[in-house]
């Protein structure tokens, strides 16, 4: 059955596909500022470029609380959002989310004044906070995709290559803001391994679209209206070109050229934006029942 | 212990709505905000046209994919299978809409509750009283109305439904109407493939 033929019911009371519309574009910039703010937070920490890590923990801990509180129905309850870790990833998440945002403020201050009290940057101390706060960051760049893809209800979601996509695209952009940040002479091989993210992350939209096109009758939906519709546009143009391309191309032709960075992050950026609102977007729940026989998805 | 679970009769259903009405009065549900909804499917060309109407509501699943996910708990269920909302735990994050794969959660925006049965902003008496059970921004469903199941009532949609369309039972008993219903007319879950396990069967 061709896109066109679908039906898509809406706020309608007829039966066919329905959008996602729960987690709206609030959503989707909580998810940005966390996934940006992780990725620069951890690639600074292993460049040891500390304006680099003040600007991650400063993305995390305010465009992401805010845009999450600003979603929420009961901001005043958000709290108890992190009482089942055991279960919810978006407890696991704030809980991950919180340790990251304190250990990782630690460890800048640690870093920035601990001299002045004795504490040597090589200290035992600094070094645990510096792992966890590592490990804490990987948390918040994966566990967005992984509470994306936990339930079976939007096919499109419902794959381990969400995850992946969320790592992925926090590491890439880590490492756009380090080639930023960072002067051309600390950033040796981070250009190669820039290349070989965008290689992946344009690997991992061919996997989303293929497993999407053989999968559930809702994620094929999902990949129709991604590649078939108005939203291809923003898809070819934005998530592809300008996203992956563009700045695989300047990092392989001018690497170390700061003016070029700055561009090659933006456009890697706006590729990003497009992409996490497109997700939210292209998300279709499928038709509960069909009585038609000749519906193709039941 | 008894596993509470509906039938809809596809052959029954006229597409009324009588039972979307009790359903919006018996839980005094705002404006825009509905338990049960009615659905038409046509299809087919004149003179082959066919239209069928699809009753749905909350699937009381039994590995229900809202409880998984919901971060506070707010989403549990009872000892005779309904699957309930605590109101106040919820904090409105919406992952229990995004989870459910028949779309059956609503959130009670600020918004739902302003403009009133007649749409003018006058609210009465009736929805000053029945308005106050919820929390605005909370993610709210179906609950079999479990203060009527409580007392040995049927839901209001089922009592309601002029062609009983609707039957409501207990699953685990063998002789219970929606049990034989699903035995002799081989009722089937929506949705199987997505292994939520639906107390909700439909007949046709």
């Amino acid at each position: 059955m061709a896109i066109e033929d679908k039906v898509f019911s809406g706020d309608t009371l007829r039966s066919g596909y329905r959008f996602q519309r729960h987690w709206d574009n609030s959503m989707a910039y909580a998810f940005i500022f966390a996934e940006l703010g992780a990725g620069i937070y951890f690639i600074s920490l292993l460049m040891n470029s500390l304006t680099g890590m003040i600007v991650g923990l400063v993305l995390v801990s305010t465009g992401k609380p805010y845009f999450h509180l600003a979603h929420m129905g009961v901001p005043s309850r958000s709290w108890r959002a992190m009482l089942r870790p055991d279960r919810s990833w978006i407890s696991r998440g704030l809980l991950g989310l919180g340790a990251m945002i304190g250990t990782g403020f630690l460890y800048v201050i640690g870093l920035a004044f601990g001299e002045q009290f004795g504490i040597a940057a090589d200290s035992g101390l600094l070094g645990l906070l510096k792992v966890a706060s590592a490990t804490f960051a990987l948390v918040v760049m994966c566990y967005q995709g992984f509470a994306m893809s936990h339930s079976t209800a939007i096919g499109i979601w419902n794959s381990a290559i969400i995850p992946m996509a969320s790592l992925l695209y926090s590491l890439s952009l880590g490492v756009a803001g380090a080639l930023v940040l960072l002067p051309a002479a600390q950033t040796g091989g981070l250009a190669d391994t820039q290349l070989l993210l965008l290689l992946g992350l344009a690997v991992m939209h061919v996997m989303l679209l293929h497993g999407g096109w053989h999968g559930s009758p809702g994620a094929r939906t999902s990949v129709e209206l991604l590649l078939q519709t108005s939203y291809s546009k923003w898809f070819w143009g934005m998530v592809i070109a300008t996203g992956i391309i563009v700045p695989a191309l300047i990092t392989w032709a001018a690497p170390g050229n700061a003016l070029l960075a700055i561009i090659s992050g933006l456009a890697m950026l706006s590729g990003f934006c497009t992409w996490r609102i497109l997700i939210f977007k292209i998300g279709v729940y499928e038709p509960i029942l069909s009585m038609n026989p000749f519906h193709s998805a039941h | 212990m008894a596993r509470m679970g509906m039938v809809f009769d596809l052959k029954a259903c006229i597409g009324c709505n009588a039972c979307v009405i009790a359903c919006k009065q018996e839980n005094s549900l705002p404006d825009g905000v509905f338990f049960t909804k009615t659905l038409s499917e046509e299809y087919g060309v004149f003179p082959m046209a066919n239209r069928v109407f699809i009753p749905t509501i909350c699937n009381h699943c039994e590995d229900a994919p809202c409880e998984k996910v919901c971060p506070t708990g707010a989403t549990y269920t009872r000892d005779d299978g309904i699957v309930m909302v605590d109101d106040d735990k919820c904090i409105g994050c919406s992952s229990c809409s995004v989870a459910c794969p028949y779309d059956q959660r609503t959130q009670m925006d600020a918004d739902n509750f302003l403009k009133g049965l007649f749409g003018k902003g006058d609210i009465t008496p009736f929805e000053e009283d029945g308005y106050g059970r919820y929390t605005p921004g909370t993610v709210t469903k179906c609950d079999f109305c479990s203060q009527r199941v409580d007392v040995g009532l049927d839901p209001a949609c089922v009592v309601t439904c002029p062609t009983n369309a609707r039957i409501f039972g207990d699953l685990d008993d063998e002789q219970s109407a929606p049990s034989k219903m699903i035995r002799e007319r081989h009722g089937r879950p929506p949705l199987p493939e997505k292994n939520t396990k639906p107390k909700v069967f439909y007949v046709n």
